[in-house]
């Protein structure tokens, strides 16, 4: 346990000034890649809000798992979930306007997610099973219910829906062309700053907005009121729980539903915000890097944002520009580089040299292409997931009895 | 005196065993008040019963002299009742406060938690109890000791009047016993009654005021410390006398069946656990490892398993260089491991007892026939051990969860014992378990060694180690500090050398 506590990432996870610190830090670190490779894009207010637009998926999808795995349930099927709140947010989108699909897509995610609660709270069976059969059923009903509804529709294909009319947006008048404007100058970090301040201010979307605001709201809930601490306890020690008049199957259920519904509303928002109509797979595996992004983040709220945005950022710079990315190696050459020196002061010589050797040869493929190739490209917010998580896993907290099921009356959980 | 608790006729049946019959207990206010008696005498069952965890089939129960009904915890609470479990009801990764307001926190609007509130009437408590627990900690970082302040803690907090401790010492090591008692001590003089549920007799008649004896699902008696002593105790409980036999001092042979030179032993962040270990044990002698927990004893088991290798220096177990052999060649060739955490290392919790039997010999005969296990020759094994070492249990085919602690480590030694070992490990063999056990456990080691066999008994226990050994090594920071002969030897000069004074 005490070597948790010398984790400088989680240290800097658990503390909010130390986390602002380390944003404040990549601010930096960034601005200073822009202006040494001349890739302008970087940090360019289109760029943000492309991130903005990849990271609310995947931090729904986070969200959902965060309150399904504090409660000790895994939910591997946040992937189903988010298919199911495509179609759902799409069909109904399509009828009665985005609000509606929006809603419905909720509604639809919290019932579908009773049937993974029943089967892993009621009848125990294994979290992992029941949550990959969510996600099979989810691929084969969606394309089975786009196949019977969309077909016929204008612009409707059993693998795509009819479109959906688009939310409202909003930008801050006076500030964002403020903003755009020192954006352009292309200062060293003002610039860079601004640029990111700007894609958040310009073209605001109201659903954005709404569904970036549950991660503050589900923290508040999940530490600051007595069904939050209870649910926390049915993730950590569910005996303990009961023994203390805590209906543990019934908030379980409760935080599974949610989890669900949270997660569809992700799906909802690639359909209705990020395209505009249903495609067929285009979650594309954002459920499971939602469920790193929750790892990665050490099961808190403020980490599971880093973690959203990370994998939104590298998801970003994948539709916009390879240059970026190839941009980017010089942030892993530096990083790499850093972690290294700070094994000096542990004396772990092999260490060292490992993190120089990779830094290394990250710098001189950075030097000798010019661009990386788009397979590399598409690949990268998976390859960014593998290795974080190799760096992190041993060294993380997470809820004590998640994925163990739980029956009640019996002695010990273990 | 007023008695707040009066049990009976309590009587509970599961299918196949009977918990509880003709249950009579009694207890005075402001008192301590110990329930003793062999592991599986129904003492957790009635403590569960009172606690309204399990029901009784019939029988009454009386608080303040009124009869209640107590058919939840949440009942007992409200009763003013409250148990401090013998496993830890907390989590490690939520505050002491979150920890102890749990279930009745103190809100605003009816949903949010008023921290503030919360944090006075906890420091309320531990003020006027002396409970010396920070309610911002973590808990995960704390102590044994700590976490069980936490428990009680939780129960004042929600008014309890009367605390049930089930076993609340079996973690504790000594100096944490003592705080404890004080901490009892000091709630019975606020006039809060305890009951402690023990089989340690030393500490029921150190620190109760009465004492009821149970045996086989009953109470027996019913005495007063001041008129009896250990030996009486232990035969009320036992039902008979108590055979504690040190052993006959036999010359070991000279074959060595552990040899461990100039070994050191660095754990994965540098700090150095062993240093310079040196130790034989011949074939035929009992060789007692003392010393405080944490001073490398868990190590130096786990280098003589070949469960971790030495960092330099040379063991030797049974003849098998650890080093370059694997833990399974060590097991086959003849070392019987008794490991310390028993639910941890010992036993499939949700296997059946065979299926347990063939733990650790899943490859040799009779367990194993070729590719295949040989289930006939587990059970009828299963069967041998459950006779000889007096296992209760209802069947062989119940899983080893369905034992009580002291049952599931007499099948752990029996089935360690049962490849005619030539070396056995016994790390803290009787921790936990009655005295009937306890004798059981013994009486098998010192026939192991009259038999030739090798052992390495690591113990917390002083008792155990003077009647069984025949040399006694001290350990403490990682290093051997001297052998003492226990027939020349006081417990005060081997409870000095294991806290390092010789040095």
């Amino acid at each position: 346990m005490s070597n948790l506590k010398t984790n400088p990432i989680v240290r800097i996870l658990r503390s909010p000034s130390r986390t602002a610190l380390a944003w404040v830090g990549m601010i930096v670190l960034i601005s200073l890649v822009r202006e040494f490779t001349g890739v302008n894009d970087i940090t360019s207010a289109g760029a943000m809000e492309a991130t903005i637009r990849f990271t609310i998926p995947i931090l729904m999808a986070a969200l959902g798992g965060l309150w399904a795995e504090r409660s000790g349930i895994i939910n591997i099927g946040l992937e189903g979930f988010m298919i199911f709140g495509t179609w759902f947010g799409a069909w109904f989108g399509f009828l009665f306007g985005p609000w509606i699909g929006l809603l419905s897509a909720l509604l639809a995610g919290g019932i579908i997610a009773l049937l993974h609660a029943f089967l892993t709270v009621r009848i125990g069976i294994d979290q992992a099973v029941s949550g990959l059969a969510i996600n099979l059923l989810a691929a084969g009903s969606a394309r089975y219910l786009a196949g019977v509804f969309f077909t016929g529709r204008p612009n409707g294909s059993i693998q795509v829906s009819p479109p959906i009319n688009s939310i409202s947006q909003f930008t801050v008048h006076g500030l964002s062309p403020f903003l755009s404007h020192i954006a352009e100058k292309h200062i060293l970090i003002i610039s860079d700053v601004a640029g990111i301040l700007a894609g958040i201010v310009t073209g605001v979307n109201w659903v954005s907005l709404m569904l970036f605001l549950l991660l503050p709201f589900s923290a508040w809930i999940l530490w600051h009121t007595k069904y939050g601490l209870r649910m926390r306890f049915c993730g950590e020690n569910p005996v303990a729980a009961e023994s203390l008049g805590i209906n543990v199957y019934r908030t379980r259920f409760i935080a599974v539903c949610v989890s669900g519904a949270i997660a569809a509303l992700g799906g909802a928002y690639l359909a209705i915000v990020s395209t505009g109509n249903y495609l067929e797979g285009q979650t594309n595996g954002r459920g499971y890097i939602g469920l790193a992004a929750v790892i990665f983040g050490n099961w808190q709220p403020s980490g599971i944002l880093a973690g959203s945005f990370l994998f939104g950022l590298t998801d970003a710079l994948r539709v916009r520009q390879s240059t970026s990315v190839h941009a980017l190696l010089i942030l892993v050459v530096v990083l790499t580089a850093a972690y290294g020196l700070t094994k000096i002061k542990k004396k772990d010589w092999k260490g060292l040299i490992t993190n120089f050797v990779i830094s290394g040869l990250v710098l001189a493929y950075f030097l000798i292409n010019s661009r990386v190739p788009d397979e590399f490209v598409t690949f990268f917010p998976y390859l960014t997931t593998l290795i974080v998580l190799a760096f992190l896993s041993q060294r993380l907290r997470p809820p004590a009895m998640a994925g163990a099921p739980y029956h009640k009356g019996e002695e010990s959980g273990v | 005196m007023s008695k707040v608790i009066e049990l009976k006729d309590i009587e509970k049946k599961y299918p196949g065993v009977v918990a509880n019959h003709g249950v009579n207990v009694s207890v005075e206010k402001g008192t301590i008040h110990a329930i003793i008696g062999e592991n599986g005498a129904g003492k957790s069952t009635l403590m569960k019963i009172l606690y309204g965890m399990v029901k009784p089939d019939s029988g009454t129960i009386s608080i303040n002299g009124e009869v209640a009904k107590i058919k939840s915890p949440q009942d007992a609470i409200a009763l003013g009742v409250g148990m401090v479990h013998q496993h830890f009801m907390l989590a490690d990764n939520a505050s002491v406060l979150e920890n102890i307001i749990l279930g009745s926190e103190p809100t605003n609007f009816g949903a949010v938690i008023d921290f503030k509130k919360a944090k006075e009437k906890i420091l309320s408590i531990v003020d006027n109890y002396g409970l010396q627990i920070d309610p911002d900690a973590t808990l995960g970082d704390l102590g044994v000791g700590v976490r069980q302040r936490v428990e009680i803690a939780k129960v004042l907090y929600r008014g309890a009047q009367i605390l049930i401790l089930d076993e609340p010492t079996a973690v504790l090591v000594p100096q944490e016993v003592e705080d404890l008692f004080k901490n009892l001590k000091e709630l019975t003089r606020n006039g809060l009654t305890i009951i402690f549920i023990s089989h340690k007799l030393d500490e029921v008649l150190n620190i109760a005021d009465e004492i009821t004896v149970m045996r086989q699902g009953t109470t027996v008696t019913r005495v007063l410390p001041k008129d009896t002593n250990k030996k009486q105790l232990a035969e009320y409980m036992i039902g008979g006398a108590l055979p504690t036999p040190r052993p006959a001092d036999t010359k070991p042979l000279p074959e060595k069946v552990l040899e461990m030179k100039n070994v050191f032993w660095n754990d994965r962040t540098g700090r150095e656990v062993l240093h310079d270990v040196n130790l034989d044990i011949h074939a035929g002698e009992i060789v007692g490892l003392a010393g405080v927990e944490g001073n490398g004893q868990s190590e130096l088991v786990e280098l003589i398993m070949g469960l971790v290798k030495p960092a330099s220096g040379f063991v030797s177990t049974v003849g098998l260089d650890t080093a370059k052999n694997t833990t399974r060649k060590i097991r086959d060739n003849g070392t019987g491991y008794i490991p310390q955490d028993r639910q941890r290392d010992g036993l499939l919790m949700s296997a059946s007892l065979w299926e347990n039997r063939i733990l650790g010999h899943q490859e040799t005969e009779p367990m194993s026939k070729g590719l295949w296990l040989n289930k006939k020759a587990a059970q009828n094994d299963s069967q041998r051990i459950v006779k000889e070492f007096d296992v209760r249990t209802p069947s062989i085919s119940v899983h080893a969860s369905a034992l009580s602690g002291g049952n599931q480590q007499k099948f752990i030694v029996g089935r360690e014992m049962s490849s005619e070992a030539k070396m056995i490990i016994a790390a803290q063999p009787t921790r936990g378990v009655d005295v009937g056990a306890q004798a059981i456990i013994w009486d098998h080691l010192i026939e192991a060694r009259l038999k030739g066999a090798g052992v390495l008994l690591v113990s917390a226990d002083l008792d155990e180690l003077f009647q069984l050994s025949d040399r006694i090594a001290v350990i403490f920071s990682g290093q051997i500090v001297g052998f003492l002969d226990p027939r020349n030897t006081t417990p005060e000069e081997l409870g000095l050398a294991m806290t390092g004074a010789n040095k």
